[in-house]
């Protein structure tokens, strides 16, 4: 007779085998970034020494700020975790909670959505808003409710873009003399005309090629949509993010955008294209809205969780008066995760029956509403189209 | 319907450790012990201390759902009536007989003049006298499933033993090619059915070479090989997979039994030869053992004396840090005394070494216990219900329909007990009802 090990089924656990597990799946995500940093870099230091703009040291500057941004964020969860929890009063207790918590992702991510030349002490309070304030007072990795980047992002945004912009904002030293992007990245210009015109809104910066490439103003690494689409291939082929959310997401607002065109008159396709090609949107789609802590877990439930995504973005975008409204939708969707996951893990435990239908009906009658609304509202913002002859525009 | 499509997961099977030993018979251990339990109802015992019993004797009853006699095993006297290691992992009653060697039948084994003669009735009175319960892993009574009021148009073999490490019931189905296909052919007679499906997993194309030669005689019986997924062996997967056709609660709802390989060639032994379910096949295996082997054993039989027939533990064995596991690895139960006896529902035991100890972090919520669902629930909304006790939230959840696979818990990546947590929302519903 022996005494063997106690234990649960099932006895096989992916989790214990090598090369699997949380760590490897962040490690992924991590080495899914890449391809947006290097990109980032590319465009920001590399072509800008090129044209001869910067010197050698200016040109790392871009990397620099993104690591740094990890960086501080690492530091600042090493403090709160050495403040607040009572087992990592040492380096070794500290060090063994940081290596399950991934204190790095919430800073690289944040550097990679401000503009290059915000100054650094803004990126050290937006790793503050984020990283002690998004996530660690919520009890840290897996129990905040809001996306920590996009918490520091939205409170940067809100306090300190004129700080940002007074430091040289978004255009780096080649794009500064470019005299026809006069000082606005694309989604500030159409805020600014408030009018969809191939010739005023895309034409500046080139082609939609270009915005393709990524070769526009606008923040660190949000723009390279071409580098972003090769980081979704990475993360879907590694399993680390669904296929279908950013998928959904991006669907939506090219869909949304499409027909806000049509109501205003300029059914070309080029405007949906531009709607998704330009500002934070890409970046979002694949990285904040596939995160996996603050959004919904069941499958069904990241499909309502992005086609609302989606429609807010383009609520926010066209109808705020923020250029950007992937970040706020985001994180005003974040609030929304647990009952999306409750009601859709039920709906998709039964199937449609008569106990769901209620359920789905709430679901599809918001989504419904929702992109009647931002179709006549944006729609009438841009043309006299809708607000003229036919005189809806005026109701909302 | 977009996202029901049960997907299932593939999983490293480990068979290679034991499918290339033959399957050995082990027909006459010095002693038994016949634990008094099957599913969840105890059994009332028939016999006294002291009575001598042959085999087929009748020493048990099963009572209440499913009444039907239990049957010794081998032929001697009844020792003892006392407590033994059982499958389900507590204690449970058992009659002890101890062997006189003879081989005596009880006398109501005798071989069936006319077995085709037989009538529908006959034949699922059959089962009950035999004691025939599946032999899958559920121990569910057979004949219940028979009783059925619904019309019963496919009767499907499931001998796809999709849990890794498992072997012996490919190796039955192998060995006894005949009596599987005439068991399935007895069954379709006792159902009613027209069709009959022996479903094996594609890479064992051995089964159907095996049964190949068999099925002219009997028509109406195809055979249908099945990805090798995991959980590809469950009942609802197999009838999808088969028929395309999707049930609430009961396969016979759309007009299908399924039965285990095993238990169609034990069934074939009842209807031609009266012999009572005494025996099954098991598999001793996992990197613990030296010898990984399948038996076929008598009921009773005590693990001990077939681990040691496979040349016992691998040496270097440190118990304290290796997982004895009655059933297969995903759904067995860790038995923490390696004295345990072989009952109707224990197709394995299993031996393997704990794995490391590595440090996990929390839940990240990345949702693939949700996507490895077959039965498409959401295992962490379950548990946080679960945790805060909201039982409408439980129920609403459908936490019922889990069938404790173990997939979510073998998916995450964060190693949390979420089956643990589901199985106990779910019991906790029951309990409540």
């Amino acid at each position: 007779m022996a005494r063997f090990a106690g234990g649960k089924a099932p006895f096989l656990r992916i989790s214990d085998q090598p090369n699997q597990g949380t760590g490897i799946i962040m490690r992924d995500f991590m080495i899914g970034l890449a391809p947006v940093i290097l990109f980032s870099w590319y465009k920001n230091g590399i072509q800008v020494m090129i044209d001869g703009n910067i010197g050698f040291f200016e040109m790392l500057y871009p990397l620099i700020f993104i690591l740094l941004g990890g960086l501080m964020s690492l530091i600042m969860e090493g403090i709160t975790l050495y403040i607040i929890h009572p087992d990592s009063r040492s380096l070794k207790g500290v060090m063994a909670k940081l290596s399950t918590s991934y204190p790095m992702v919430p800073g690289l991510l944040l550097a990679m959505v401000l503009p290059l030349y915000t100054p650094v002490w803004v990126l050290i309070f937006g790793c503050f808003m984020g990283t002690v304030v998004g996530k660690m007072l919520f009890g840290g990795f897996g129990h905040n409710i809001f996306n920590p980047a996009l918490i520091g992002y939205l409170t940067i945004a809100v306090t300190l873009t004129g700080v940002i912009n007074a430091a040289g904002g978004v255009f780096n030293a080649s794009e500064v003399l470019v005299d026809s992007y006069a000082g606005a990245t694309p989604l500030t210009l159409l805020s600014r005309i408030k009018e969809l015109d191939y010739d005023k809104l895309v034409a500046p910066y080139g082609t939609l090629w270009n915005f393709f490439l990524g070769t526009i103003p606008g923040a660190l690494a949000e723009t390279g949509a071409l580098a972003i689409l090769v980081s979704y291939g990475w993360l879907v082929y590694r399993k680390v993010i669904k296929w279908f959310t950013p998928l959904i997401y991006v669907g939506t607002v090219f869909v949304l955008s499409w027909f806000i065109g049509i109501a205003s008159g300029e059914p070309g396709i080029w405007f949906p294209l531009y709607s998704i090609l330009s500002g934070g949107l890409m970046f979002g789609a694949v990285f904040m809205a596939t995160e996996p802590v603050t959004t919904p877990r069941n499958p069904l439930g990241k499909v309502v969780f992005a086609l609302f995504l989606g429609v807010f973005t383009v609520l926010f975008r066209y109808i705020s008066t923020l250029p950007e409204g992937v970040a706020t939708s985001i994180v005003f969707l974040n609030i929304f995760t647990m009952p999306i996951d409750n009601w859709t893990a039920v709906i998709r435990a039964r199937g449609i029956k008569k106990q769901t239908a209620i359920k789905a009906s709430v679901f599809a009658v918001l989504f419904i509403a929702l992109v009647l609304y931002a179709i006549l509202k944006a729609g009438s913002m841009y043309t006299a189209f809708i607000q003229g002859p036919i005189g809806i525009g005026g109701w909302f | 319907m977009l996202f029901r499509k049960i997907k299932g997961v593939r999983i490293e099977g480990n068979k290679q450790m034991s499918r290339c030993a033959p399957l050995r018979d082990y027909l006459d251990p010095p002693v038994v012990s016949i634990p008094l339990l099957q599913g969840m109802s105890a059994l009332k015992p028939a016999v006294e201390v002291g009575a001598n019993v042959k085999i087929g004797d009748i020493i048990a009853y099963r009572e209440g759902f499913g009444a039907m006699p239990i049957h010794a095993s081998i032929a001697g006297k009844v020792t003892a009536i006392k407590k033994v290691w059982h499958a389900s992992g507590r204690m449970v009653e058992a009659v002890e007989i101890e062997n006189d060697h003879s081989g005596a039948l009880s006398d109501s084994i005798q071989p069936e003049k006319n077995p085709d003669g037989l009538d529908k009735e006959a034949l699922i009175q059959k089962m009950i006298d035999a004691g025939l319960s599946g032999l899958g892993g559920a121990g569910f009574p057979t004949y219940i499933k028979y009783q059925t009021k619904c019309p019963i148009d496919t009767v499907i073999i499931n001998a796809i033993e999709c849990e890794p490490y498992l072997t012996c019931d490919f190796l039955m189905s192998i060995k006894y090619p005949e009596k599987l296909v005439k068991g399935l052919h007895y069954f379709m007679k006792a159902a009613g059915a027209e069709k009959g499906v022996i479903a094996y997993k594609a890479y064992n194309q051995a089964v159907e070479d095996a049964v190949k030669p068999y099925l002219e005689r009997f028509p109406g019986i195809t055979t249908f090989p099945l990805k090798d997924v995991y959980p590809a062996g469950w009942e609802k997967y197999v009838t999808e997979a088969v028929t395309g056709k999707t049930y609430p609660k009961l396969p016979s709802q759309v007009g299908v039994i399924v039965n285990n390989a095993g238990t169609a060639i034990a069934y074939a032994d009842m209807v031609e030869n009266n012999i009572p379910l005494i025996a099954r096949n098991i598999t001793i295996t996992g990197e613990g053992i030296t010898n990984p082997q399948n038996f076929y054993v008598p009921f009773g039989t005590k693990v001990a004396e077939l681990v040691a027939l496979c040349g016992g533990y691998q040496e270097g064995l440190d118990p304290k840090y290796a997982w004895y596991i009655a059933g297969g690895p995903m759904t067995g139960k860790a038995i923490l005394i390696d004295d345990l006896v072989v009952n109707d529902t224990l197709g394995a035991v299993i031996v393997i070494p704990t794995p490391k100890e590595k440090l996990h972090p929390e839940c990240l919520g990345c949702g693939k216990c949700a996507d490895a669902c077959p039965a498409f629930l959401t295992p962490t909304e379950i548990k946080r219900a679960y945790d805060m006790k909201d039982e409408t939230a439980i129920r609403n959840l459908q936490a019922d329909k889990c069938i404790a696979c173990g997939l979510c818990s073998y998916v995450c990546p964060s190693h949390i007990e979420i089956t643990d947590a589901v199985v106990k929302a779910r019991d906790s519903l029951k309990k409540g009802a």
